[in-house]
């Protein structure tokens, strides 16, 4: 496959900054995301499918969706919209129910850059829950601490074997 | 387990530090508490947050009550990572599709308009 993509963890502790190339133009990989018929042909990973009950596609609105997971289970998921500019940006904040989907709110930014032709997609999450983003913010620092923490946890558990 | 709550544990450098001597092996709270400028009180405190969040276990068996790493509550941080970069990864991979089939469906009613048929455009509105 042809698209590059990467995910850094590494650059902004606050953030992880997800980033691919798709061999199609900005307007079109823009307008996948701004209507649900399209998003239920990707949104999600393998074995997912998206159910939107509400779609509103402007600063404030917000979409309301059930994503089905492969093993059965629903999980509720409401996206609100902050900030949209065609085809460049999409910022918006997004909350689920399913303890297992996001157990805490992020506010993700889409940067949709045209680069000859091609679209380069650079897709930023932040920790963000109101009152408590400073806290998350910080917390989420601790994650990286602990993937190191993790990194020595698995040298240990190999020295013990 | 709350992911909440161990994340709110593993805020702390200390108690990452912490942790992190605690991967090498059991130790005592005295042993802990040295690396540190700290008294047994305040290690104590640490540590107890660091138990209400699952992440160690100290042993009620030997007069020393060693301390020692719970893995499973940082496996479910790591699994929560691991959750996010699927759903980034897999949604891309399946939008990267979906495009291709968009920009083929494009293409071949471009194709049938000039041969004159009424092709379906797929192209999407924005």
């Amino acid at each position: 496959m042809a698209a590059k993509s990467s995910l850094d963890l590494e650059t902004d502790p606050r953030s992880i900054i997800g980033m691919r190339e798709f061999d199609a133009p900005r307007e079109l990989v823009f307008a996948a995301w701004t209507d649900p018929k399209h998003l239920a042909q990707w949104w999600g990973p393998n074995g997912f499918t998206t159910t939107t009950s509400s779609f509103d596609f402007r600063p404030g609105g917000v979409w309301r969706f059930v994503m089905h997971g492969p093993d059965g289970r629903d999980y509720q998921n409401r996206v609100t919209f902050e900030d949209i500019v065609p085809p460049e940006r999409i910022v918006y904040r997004h909350g689920g129910s399913g303890e297992d989907l996001e157990p805490v709110q992020f506010q993700q930014t889409v940067i949709f850059e045209d680069i000859g032709g091609r679209t380069r997609l650079t897709w930023r999450g932040v920790f963000s829950s109101g009152p408590e983003r400073d806290r998350l913010i910080k917390d989420y620092g601790a994650a990286k601490g602990l993937m190191e923490t993790m990194a020595r946890l698995a040298e240990f558990v190999a020295a013990q074997a | 387990m709350n992911l909440d709550a161990t994340f709110a544990a593993l805020a702390d450098p200390t108690r990452r530090a912490i942790l992190a001597r605690l991967a090498r092996g059991e130790t005592s709270v005295t042993d802990l508490a040295k690396p540190f400028a700290m008294s047994m009180p305040a290690v104590s405190k640490h540590l107890k947050v660091l138990e209400g969040a699952g992440l160690i276990t100290r042993s009620r068996e030997a007069q020393w009550r060693p301390c020692r790493i719970e893995p499973r509550a940082l496996k479910e941080v790591d699994d929560w990572l691991e959750h996010y970069r699927r759903f980034f990864e897999e949604s891309l991979d399946r939008l990267d599709a979906y495009l291709k089939e968009l920009q083929a469906g494009e293409a071949s009613s471009k194709r049938k308009k000039q041969d004159g048929k009424h092709g379906r455009k797929k192209q999407p509105r924005s």
